[in-house]
C-alpha cells in the first residue's frame, strides 16, 4: 500500500479550478517532486494535502486513513508535516525554543523535547546556532530551521514547500545533502520546488502539473524529455533558470 | 401603532448617527486592522470644536461642518503619522497589532481626561436654531436637528461608497486593504494610505460630531458610550464593511428606541450588548457577511 | 531544585533578598495608609500576572477582565452573606464560575482575529455590569443592583477573611502573588507555555506542527479568569463593600491591560514591575492633586503607555532586566576575583 494516495483532487476557488483531479502516490521512503509554471496549483494541491486547504472533491489517503478536510494540527498528529514557502519562525524565540515546540507533538515532558529538539538539530547542522534567537539567523539557517522544527515533529511524510526558493546556488548545493540526511532516516518527503536542479537531484518520481491538471509523472530525467512537459513549462522557465 | 412606528423611525434617524462614527472605525479597521479606541475620543473633540464654534459665533450650526471637518482630518492624519505609525511600523508583520490597539487606548485616556482638567465635567447643551424644534409628519413627531443629522449622514455614506468604489484614492485604499505587500509593489504607498484613511476616519466622527451638538449634551466622556456601540455596530456589519456599519448603526438605533417602550434603558443597553454577544456565537463575520476578514 | 540548575546564583539570591525583604516589610512600615498602597500594588501585580495567561502567552488582548474581578467578588460575598460560606470556599466557586464565563467568551472568539476578542471582553464587561446593576434579586441571592454589596463587620476572624489589620492581607496577597509568580514559571516552562507562545507568534506555522492553536487559547482564558476572580475575592474582602461600577468597571479593566503592557507583556516580572510603576503614581497623583486637577493620573497613564510602546514595544522589564543583567555580571565577577 502506497504511504499516501492522492485520488482525484479538485479545488476551487469560487469560478477558478486552481487543482483539477489530480492523482498521485508515494510510496514509504521516497522522494518525490512536484514541479510546474507558477500559478500551476502546485502549492493549492500541496495545502490540500496538508490541510490547510479542504479540497472540493477527491480523497487523500495516509496510511489508509481519509485526511482530506481535516485540520492541519490532526494531520500533523497522524504524521504528515509541511514547511513553508515564506517561513514563519517564531522569531523572538530561540532555534533550541522553535524545535521543541515541534517536538512537543509526541511528548508532554520539556526535557525529553528539548533532547528529541537538539537531536534534530544535531542532524540538520543547526546544532551550534541553538541559542540564537530566530530573527537573527540568515535566509538558509531560517530555511533550515523550518526544517528542523518539522522534522522534530517525528513525521512519517514531510512536505517541503519551497525550500531552497530565494537561496543562492551554494546554498542550494548545502542545502541538497540535508533533505537527504532527512529521507535516510525514513522520512518520506514530496517536495514542490522551482529550482529544477535540486528536483533532478532528489526525487525518484516527478509530477509535472499545469493549469491545474497532472499533465506527465515519473523519473525525472524522462520527464523532462517528455514533450507536453517541455511546452508547458521547461519551455521558457527552464532556459530563463538556467543562464 | 403609531407609537411604534414613531419610535422605529427616531431610532433609525439616530441609528444613523451611531452608523456615520462606526463607518469611521471600520474605514480604519478594514485597512490597517486596528481596532481604533480613541475613535470615541476624537468625536468628544469633534463635539467640543462644534459647541465652541457655535457658540462663539452664534452661526448655523452645520456651518460648523466647515471647520470641525477639517480640523478632525488633520487631527487624525497627524495623530497617526506621528504617534501610531511608528510604534504600527515595528510590529507591521505581526498578526495582531497589539501594541497599537493599547496605545490608541493611550491616546483615548489622555483626550478625555484632557477635556475634563480644560472644560470641566459639566453638561454642555448648544443653543442653536434647530435645538427642541420639532417636526410634525403624519401624526407623528421626530426632532428636526435629528432628521438632518440622518440626512447629512445618508449623503455621506453614498459618498464615501462611491469614494471607494470609483475614485483613485479609493481604490488604492481598498487595495491596500487587501493585500499590503500587493499594493505596495503597484506602486502605492502604504503610509500614506494610512494617514488619509485615519484622517478619513476621524472626519467622520467629525461630521456625527456637528450633527449630534444640536441635540446633544457635550461633556468630556461623552465619547464613550458612543465608542462601545461603534464597536458593537462594526462587529454587527461586518468588521472592515462601510455599508454594514450604516446599518448596524439603523439595527442598534431601532434597538435602542423600541426598547424604550418596553424596559427601562439601561436593559436595551443590555440588550445590545447580548445581541452583539449572539452574533458573535452565530455569525462573526457580520450580519450581512459583506466581508471575510476574521 | 533541577529546574533551577540553569539559573544564575546571584539571580537567585537576589531573588531571595527581594522576597525577604518584602515579607519583612511589615516590621518596618506601620502606617495602614502605606501599607494599602503595598497591599494594592501587589492585588493589581496579581491580577496583570493572571491577565497575563491570555493576555501575554496566548497574544490576544483581553479588555475586560474587571468582569472576572467582578464574578469573584460577587459570588464569594453573595455565599457569604446568603448561606455564611466561608470566602475562602467562595473564592474556589467565584473562580469556577468565572472560568466558565471566560470559556463561554473564548469559545467563539479566540478563533477569530484578535480585534473580535479584545471587542467581546469589553461587551461582555460593559454587559455584565449593565446586568448586575439593574439586578436586584436573582433567586435567593440578595444582589442589590447598583447599590452593591456590604460585608458585615465581625473583627478578627481567618474563617470569614476579615482582618482588623492591614498586616494579614498584606500577607494573603503577597503569598497569592508569589504562587502565581511559580505558576508563570512553570507555565512558560510547559508544554502549554510553548504552544501558546508557539499559537500567539505564528497560528498558522502553529497548526502545521500539531498544535491545536484555540484549544491551548482556551485553556490560557480559563486559568487566567480562575484566577482573576481569586483576586477579585480579596478585594471584596479588603474593602467590604463595593458596586458594580467600583468592581467591574471598564477602568479596571484597562488599567490591568496598561500594567501589563508597561512592565512587559508574556514575561514573569513583567506585571510586577509594571503595577510597582504605574499604582503609586495613580495612588500619589489621587491624593495629593485629585481635587485640583481631576483625571491627572490617567494622563500621565496614557502619556507613559504611549511613550513606553513608541521606544520600549515589549515592555520596561526588558532594558530593567538587563541593566540588571550587568549588574549581576559585575558582582559575580568580583565575587571570583
Amino acid at each position: 500500500m502506497a504511504l499516501l494516495e492522492v485520488k482525484g483532487v479538485t479545488k476551487q476557488f469560487g469560478g477558478l479550478t486552481a487543482v483539477n483531479s489530480v492523482d498521485m502516490e508515494v510510496q514509504e521512503g521516497q522522494i518525490v517532486g512536484i514541479i510546474g509554471p507558477n500559478g500551476a496549483g502546485k502549492t493549492t494541491l500541496f495545502s490540500c494535502i496538508a490541510g490547510s486547504h479542504v479540497p472540493t472533491k477527491g480523497s487523500i489517503k495516509f496510511n489508509g486513513t481519509e485526511i482530506a478536510g481535516k485540520k492541519p494540527y490532526d494531520i500533523c498528529k497522524l504524521g504528515v508535516t509541511r514547511t513553508f514557502q515564506v517561513v514563519k519562525p517564531f522569531a523572538n524565540k530561540t532555534v533550541l525554543y522553535n524545535t521543541t515546540v515541534g517536538a512537543f507533538a509526541k511528548t508532554n515532558r520539556l526535557d525529553v523535547a528539548e533532547e528529541k529538539a537538539m537531536e534534530v538539530l544535531k542532524l540538520i547542522d543547526l546544532y551550534d546556532k541553538k541559542d540564537i534567537l530566530a530573527k537573527n539567523l540568515t535566509l538558509p539557517e531560517r530555511k533550515r530551521l523550518e526544517l528542523a522544527r518539522a522534522l522534530a515533529t517525528e513525521p512519517k511524510l514531510l512536505l517541503l514547500d519551497e525550500v531552497m526558493a530565494g537561496l543562492r546556488p551554494s546554498e542550494v548545493a548545502e542545502m541538497l545533502p540535508v533533505i537527504r540526511k532527512i529521507n535516510s532516516v525514513g522520512v518520506s518527503i514530496i517536495i514542490v520546488e522551482h529550482i529544477m536542479q535540486a528536483i533532478m537531484n532528489l526525487s525518484e518520481k516527478v509530477y509535472v502539473i499545469n493549469f491545474g491538471k497532472k499533465i506527465a509523472e515519473g523519473d525525472p530525467h524522462k520527464v523532462v524529455a517528455d514533450e507536453e512537459v517541455i511546452k508547458a513549462y521547461l519551455g521558457d522557465e527552464y532556459v530563463a533558470n538556467s543562464h | 401603532m403609531i407609537g411604534y412606528i414613531e419610535s422605529v423611525i427616531n431610532g433609525i434617524l439616530m441609528g444613523s448617527i451611531y452608523g456615520l462614527t462606526a463607518v469611521g472605525l471600520t474605514l480604519i479597521f478594514g485597512v490597517m486592522k486596528v481596532v481604533n479606541f480613541a475613535h470615541g475620543s476624537i468625536l468628544m473633540v469633534g463635539m467640543f470644536a462644534a459647541y465652541w464654534f457655535i457658540t462663539l459665533t452664534g452661526f448655523n450650526p452645520y456651518l460648523a461642518l466647515v471647520v470641525v471637518v477639517p480640523l478632525l482630518y488633520f487631527f487624525g492624519y497627524y495623530m497617526q503619522k506621528i504617534i501610531i505609525k511608528p510604534i504600527f511600523e515595528a510590529e507591521k508583520h505581526v498578526r495582531e497589532p497589539i501594541t497599537v490597539i493599547i496605545v490608541t487606548t493611550g491616546i483615548w485616556y489622555v483626550l478625555d481626561n484632557l477635556a475634563l482638567l480644560v472644560f470641566g465635567a459639566e453638561f454642555r447643551v448648544a443653543q442653536t436654531s434647530v435645538t427642541g424644534k420639532m417636526v410634525e409628519v403624519a401624526e407623528m413627531y421626530f426632532p428636526l436637528a435629528k432628521m438632518i443629522g440622518a440626512g447629512i449622514t445618508l449623503l455621506l455614506g453614498i459618498y464615501l461608497y462611491w469614494f471607494l468604489k470609483h475614485s483613485r484614492m479609493g481604490k488604492a485604499v481598498r487595495a491596500t486593504s487587501l493585500d499590503r505587500e500587493a499594493a505596495t509593489l503597484m506602486g502605492i504607498k502604504q503610509s500614506r494610505i494610512y494617514n488619509i484613511v485615519f484622517g478619513m476616519g476621524c472626519a467622520c466622527c467629525g461630521v456625527a460630531a456637528c450633527v449630534l451638538v444640536p441635540f446633544y449634551y457635550v461633556y468630556p466622556t461623552v465619547g464613550v458610550p458612543f465608542d462601545i456601540k461603534a464597536f458593537v455596530i462594526v462587529v454587527l456589519g461586518g468588521l472592515g464593511s462601510v455599508p454594514g456599519a450604516i446599518l448596524g448603526g439603523i439595527i442598534i438605533g431601532i434597538i435602542e428606541t423600541v426598547g424604550a417602550q418596553f424596559m427601562a434603558a439601561t436593559w436595551t443597553e443590555m440588550l445590545i450588548y447580548a445581541f452583539f454577544l449572539v452574533v458573535l456565537f452565530v455569525k462573526p463575520s457580520g450580519l450581512f457577511g459583506l466581508r471575510q476578514d476574521y | 531544585m533541577k529546574f533551577l540548575s540553569n539559573v544564575q546564583t546571584t539571580h537567585k539570591v537576589f531573588a531571595a533578598l527581594v522576597l525577604a525583604v518584602l515579607y519583612a516589610l511589615p516590621i518596618f512600615i506601620t502606617s495602614p495608609v502605606m501599607l494599602q498602597i503595598f497591599i494594592l500594588i501587589f492585588l493589581y501585580a496579581y491580577l496583570t500576572s493572571s491577565w497575563n495567561f491570555v493576555g501575554g502567552f496566548a497574544g490576544v488582548l483581553p479588555l475586560g477582565h474587571s468582569a472576572f474581578v467582578g464574578l469573584g467578588a460577587y459570588t464569594s460575598t453573595l455565599l457569604y452573606l446568603t448561606y455564611n460560606i466561608s470566602p475562602w470556599i467562595g473564592m474556589i466557586a467565584g473562580g469556577i464560575v468565572a472560568a466558565a464565563f471566560g470559556l463561554l467568551i473564548g469559545l467563539p472568539t479566540l478563533k477569530l482575529r484578535g480585534a473580535y476578542f479584545a471587542l467581546a471582553t469589553i461587551a461582555f464587561a460593559e454587559g455584565l455590569r449593565v446586568l448586575v446593576e439593574n439586578v436586584e434579586k436573582l433567586g435567593p441571592f440578595e444582589v442589590r443592583g447598583p447599590k452593591g454589596l456590604l460585608i458585615n463587620l465581625v473583627g478578627n476572624s481567618f474563617k470569614d477573611f476579615q482582618f482588623l489589620s492591614k498586616v494579614p492581607y498584606y500577607y494573603i496577597i503577597l503569598t497569592m502573588l508569589v504562587l502565581v509568580l511559580i505558576l508563570t514559571f512553570f507555565m512558560m516552562r510547559s508544554k502549554v507555555g510553548y504552544y501558546l507562545a508557539a499559537g500567539g507568534e505564528e497560528p498558522e506555522a502553529a497548526e502545521a506542527l500539531g498544535i491545536k492553536v484555540s484549544k491551548y487559547k482556551l485553556i490560557a482564558m480559563a486559568i487566567s479568569c480562575f484566577l482573576t476572580a481569586l483576586g477579585g475575592t480579596f478585594y471584596a474582602q479588603l474593602v467590604l463593600y463595593f458596586y458594580p461600577k467600583s468592581i467591574m468597571g471598564l477602568d479596571m479593566s484597562y488599567e490591568i491591560a496598561f500594567i501589563a503592557l508597561i512592565g512587559g507583556r508574556s514575561t514573569i516580572m513583567g506585571p510586577v514591575l509594571g503595577a510597582f510603576l504605574l499604582r503609586p503614581v495613580g495612588e500619589l497623583t489621587r491624593i495629593y492633586l485629585g481635587d485640583t486637577l481631576p483625571g491627572l493620573h490617567l494622563i500621565i497613564f496614557g502619556l507613559v503607555l504611549i511613550i513606553v510602546m513608541r521606544y520600549q514595544p515589549r515592555g520596561l522589564v526588558e532594558p530593567v532586566s538587563r541593566w540588571l543583567n550587568i549588574l549581576f555580571d559585575r558582582i559575580e565577577k568580583r565575587r571570583r576575583a
